[in-house]
């Protein structure tokens, strides 16, 4: 898989982390197990700003653009489909031998789109 | 709260990221998704240790990674140093991220909360076998991981 599509991934994936973390019900239940969210929240969004800075400027803009827009700015492809906008992908696009050797996006919703193994 | 589990219960791993991994194998994911999914996994242990209990270490995360609730129980006896106190028993869970949000993994923290403040984290600790941790936390043990010892 292209380095900047998993670090987008992974982006995506702290980006959720840091969101449930201020999700109030979710906090309540953290520190109900002795956890700390609010000061994983600090670390997290360090780690974040660490990881932001290895992705292309480029795919980095696009990210907090498609985030701050959709919400979800990579999704996967399910049944050839942009699980994003249900947008059917075309057939070249999908039978590239190239999937996730390259950044990606749905052609219809801009997403950056992956292809599960 | 039946949801099928995936165990192993004796987890050579000397170290929390290679136990949190020794864990992950037992999904059958891809090698990227794994990898994908140990940094998540980690990235969350590094921010804050997630120790519940004396003992008991619950690494978790929500991923796009997956499209159904992924969760594993393990145990060593001599525990595993995370990194300043040692585990011995570690629930791990992955939940997917769907569009109407984190409602599933909150009901899934609220239930594991709920079971390890009363007597679940003592009767975990001292489980004799995977169906018995499975049977704690209320959680139905994956068939073909019945035999896992």
């Amino acid at each position: 898989m292209n380095n900047d599509l998993k670090r987008l991934i992974s982006l995506h994936d702290l980006d959720v982390m840091i969101s449930d973390l201020q999700n109030k019900d979710i906090r309540k239940q953290e520190k109900k197990l002795g956890l700390s969210p609010a000061a994983a929240v600090v670390e997290l969004k360090k780690m974040r700003g660490e990881l932001a800075l290895l992705i292309t400027r480029r795919n980095r803009n696009m990210y907090d653009q498609l985030a701050s827009h959709y919400g979800n700015a990579v999704v996967p492809v399910i049944h050839e489909r942009c699980s994003g906008c249900f947008t059917q992908l075309p057939t070249a696009f999908v039978a590239s031998p190239d999937r996730n050797k390259q950044v990606e996006t749905c052609p219809a919703c801009g997403r950056f789109i992956y292809w599960c193994d | 709260m039946k949801r099928p589990i995936f165990s192993k219960w004796n987890i050579k791993s000397v170290n929390r990221k290679t136990a949190i991994a020794e864990l992950l194998k037992l999904f059958s994911f891809q090698k990227t998704t794994e990898e994908l999914l140990l940094t998540a996994l980690e990235t969350r242990e590094q921010a804050e240790p997630t120790i519940v209990h004396d003992g008991i270490a619950m690494p978790h995360c929500r991923s796009i990674l997956v499209d159904d609730f992924m969760i594993a129980i393990g145990k060593s006896e001599k525990g595993i140093p995370w990194p300043e106190k040692k585990v011995k028993v570690i629930i791990l869970f992955i939940t997917p991220v769907r569009p109407s949000g984190p409602e599933e993994h909150m009901k899934l923290i609220k239930h594991l909360a709920k079971l390890l403040r009363t007597d679940g984290a003592e009767k975990l600790l001292s489980a004799d076998s995977p169906i018995e941790a499975a049977s704690i936390l209320k959680f139905t043990l994956q068939e073909s991981n019945q035999n896992e010892q």
